[in-house]
């Protein structure tokens, strides 16, 4: 298996004023391509930190990722934003939609940045959101689980090497976040590496490997499933 | 889909802010545009004005103050009088190639319509000086002769007024006599069109002023002469002399301090405009700033998020700016009644001069107004790095 996440001895200190927050200690964090990946662990105890960091939003104090074989702890802010716009889709718990534009307009936003002009993928987007027929939906009228599947649509549009997802079920009912998440594994199951951030163990229990953060500190794997096998699980 | 879209479709998220900002932006511009078109146009019209008062210089009675005098180039009375024989004094300087006499007096008429008391003006003149001072007077009918008895001609708006035709006979005076109306002058665009003109004596018989004038017109062979000539006529013991040139100075001296109010209002309508546009701008910023983070989280380079910021301003300033303009040009005329109430001195015709060069003036000012105010907000989110972004810390 190739690494396609690789971040070894990650330190960040976050300074509010006298007071210095060690929010991750040491933390040594592995994703193979192809992999599903889930990270649990308290409130507090530096799931977003570790997330941000390795998707290029943050810079830590110590420590190295090497991301799809490049160094980013090393590179400058142009290189960076380029990395997030190749590599990276992020999904947020907020969702983060933009209210006035359509379903299929917030998807395509990326592409603005990006400049790339193929908006051939947007309808086979769509189709994999499980939204054909919402494209020309706001966001107003569309439901909380059909909203944060807008988010991850517009995660996908750059076609990016990983997805990382920060509590992408935190504002969803149970059933809704096990949809969110059956989305995940047919995405993952498609050949997508995914890294979900959730406090909902059920839920995290269905990656392939689970991690979980505790003051910080990486305290525990779990092997859940064989990276792949997932699709022949119970056939 | 473009910036521009993307910054229309953010401005629509909160379409009564952004709606009271382009109106803010608006009315500032209307103001603008509509002050430099009134003071580019007062030179104008006021230079215009004094070609058609037609003479150098004017003799006003002794103790005239200069204000007055220039009042009176569009019909201000004066209650003091030279006598018909300071005519002759004049007629005898050298230099002076016309000297037109002229008796001014006012009366009030109902008028049947409204039934309110107009004020109207009578001037008597000699017609023959007159014509000399005023060689572009043409008339519908004829003018009368000097020697004439109950004749008149009368301006062009104010016949239209009063429903007045060549040859009509009409009630005149203090005892109503019968006075027909010998010609129309052809419209001047001045103080002419609304007067009513009588041969001298009749003018000095109806207001029994007999051998009285309120002033003198003259016009002088060579213009470098001017002054020499007032030198002179001011040795005549009733006579002062006015030339053209100190009431132009008289009239910008008593408009100046005017204008230069409208300068400050102006001013101030740009800088409040500024800072409303400045305030609207930092509160959406500040309210978006994890929707940043996020942007910045799609692959959006603080560059990205500085020019949709950028275009968003320049939208509202931009439609501000239009709005302004055209709300200027179809006000124009209420914007001139009110700026013409604050002025002691305005000229009677319409001085307000709208030019593709302002239009395009007060647009590009629109344009650069946004940019100056956009700038910080702009720069401000482009320089927040993606953690302080989605952490919502701006503060
Ligand atoms: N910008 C910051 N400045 C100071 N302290 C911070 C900052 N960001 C995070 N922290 C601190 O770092 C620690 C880890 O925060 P983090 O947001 O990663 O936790 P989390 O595991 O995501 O928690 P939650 O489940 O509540 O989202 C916390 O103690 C937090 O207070
Ligand atoms: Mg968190």
């Amino acid at each position: 298996m190739t690494a396609i996440l690789e971040a070894s001895g990650l330190t960040k200190i976050y300074r509010r004023g006298r007071e210095e927050i060690r929010a991750l200690k040491e933390v040594d964090f592995r994703v193979d391509e192809g992999e599903f990946v889930s990270i649990i662990g308290p409130s507090g105890s530096g799931k977003t930190a570790l997330l941000n960091v390795i998707g290029c939003l943050d810079t830590p104090s110590k420590g190295r990722v090497i991301l799809d074989g490049t160094e980013t702890t090393k590179m400058k802010e142009r290189g960076l934003v380029r990395l997030r716009r190749e590599k990276i889709g992020f999904v947020f718990q907020q969702f983060y939609l933009i209210p006035t534009l359509t379903a299929r307009e917030n998807i395509e936003l990326p592409l603005l940045f990006s400049r790339k002009g193929e908006r051939g993928r947007i309808e086979e987007i769509l189709d994999m959101v499980g939204l054909s027929d919402r494209g020309d939906h706001l966001p107003g009228q569309l439901s909380g689980g059909e909203m944060q599947r807008v988010a991850i649509g517009r995660a996908l549009i750059n076609d990016p090497k990983i997805i990382l997802a920060d509590e992408p079920t935190g504002n969803l009912d149970s059933a809704t976040s096990r949809m969110i998440f059956e989305l995940f594994r047919d995405l993952n199951r498609s050949g997508l590496t995914l890294v979900i951030v959730t406090h909902n163990l059920d839920l995290a229990n269905q990656a392939d490997k689970m991690y979980t953060l505790r003051d910080g500190q990486m305290v525990g794997c779990e092997m859940l499933a064989v990276p792949g096998n997932g699709a022949d699980g119970s056939g | 889909m473009n910036f521009i879209t993307l910054a229309v479709k953010n401005l629509m998220r909160r379409k009564g802010r952004t709606g009271l900002t382009i109106l803010g932006v608006a009315i500032a511009i209307s103001v603008l545009f509509s002050l430099i078109a009134l003071n580019t146009g007062y030179e104008i019209e006021l230079n215009r004005e004094m070609d058609s008062f037609g003479a150098h210089i004017l003799a006003v009675p002794k103790g005239c103050p200069y204000e007055a005098a220039s009042l009176m180039i569009h019909g201000g009375v004066i209650p003091k009088y030279l006598n018909i024989s300071d005519l002759e004094a004049v007629r005898s300087i050298d230099g002076v190639e016309v000297a037109s006499p002229l008796l001014m007096y006012q009366f009030y008429k109902r008028d049947e319509a409204t039934g309110q008391n107009n004020p109207h003006i009578v001037y008597g003149i000699k017609i023959d000086d007159m014509r000399e001072i005023k060689p572009w007077w043409k008339v519908e009918g004829r003018f009368f002769e000097d020697d004439e008895k109950k004749v008149k001609v009368v301006g062009r708006e104010l016949a239209e007024k009063e429903n007045l035709t060549v040859g009509q006979v009409m009630p005149f005076g203090p005892h109503r006599e019968e006075f027909t109306v010998v010609g129309i002058l052809e419209r001047t665009g001045d103080q002419d069109d609304l007067l009513h003109f009588l041969p001298l004596e009749e003018a000095q018989r109806l207001s029994n002023k007999e051998g009285k004038i309120t002033t003198i017109s003259v016009k002088v062979g060579d213009l470098g002469r001017v002054g020499a000539v007032a030198v002179e006529m001011e040795k005549i013991p009733d006579i002062q002399a006015v030339t053209m040139t100190q009431i132009m100075g008289t009239i910008t001296n008593l408009t100046g301090s005017a204008r230069s109010l409208l300068m400050t209002v102006i001013s101030i309508a740009m800088v409040i405009s500024a800072f409303g546009i400045l305030n609207t701008l930092l509160m959406s910023v500040n309210e978006r700033t994890r929707e940043f983070g996020m942007l910045k989280a799609i692959g959006a380079s603080g560059l990205d998020i500085g020019k949709m910021i950028m275009a968003e301003t320049l939208i509202i300033t931009a439609l501000g700016g239009l709005l302004g303009t055209v709300m200027a040009v179809a006000g124009s005329t209420i914007i001139e009644g009110f700026v013409k109430g604050m002025l002691p001195y305005a000229p009677l015709g319409s001085f307000i001069h709208i030019t593709p060069e302002l239009v395009a003036f007060s647009l590009v000012f629109s344009v650069g107004l946004g940019i100056v105010c956009g700038i910080y907000p702009a720069f401000k989110s482009s320089q927040l790095t993606p953690m302080e972004a989605i952490r919502g810390g701006l503060e």
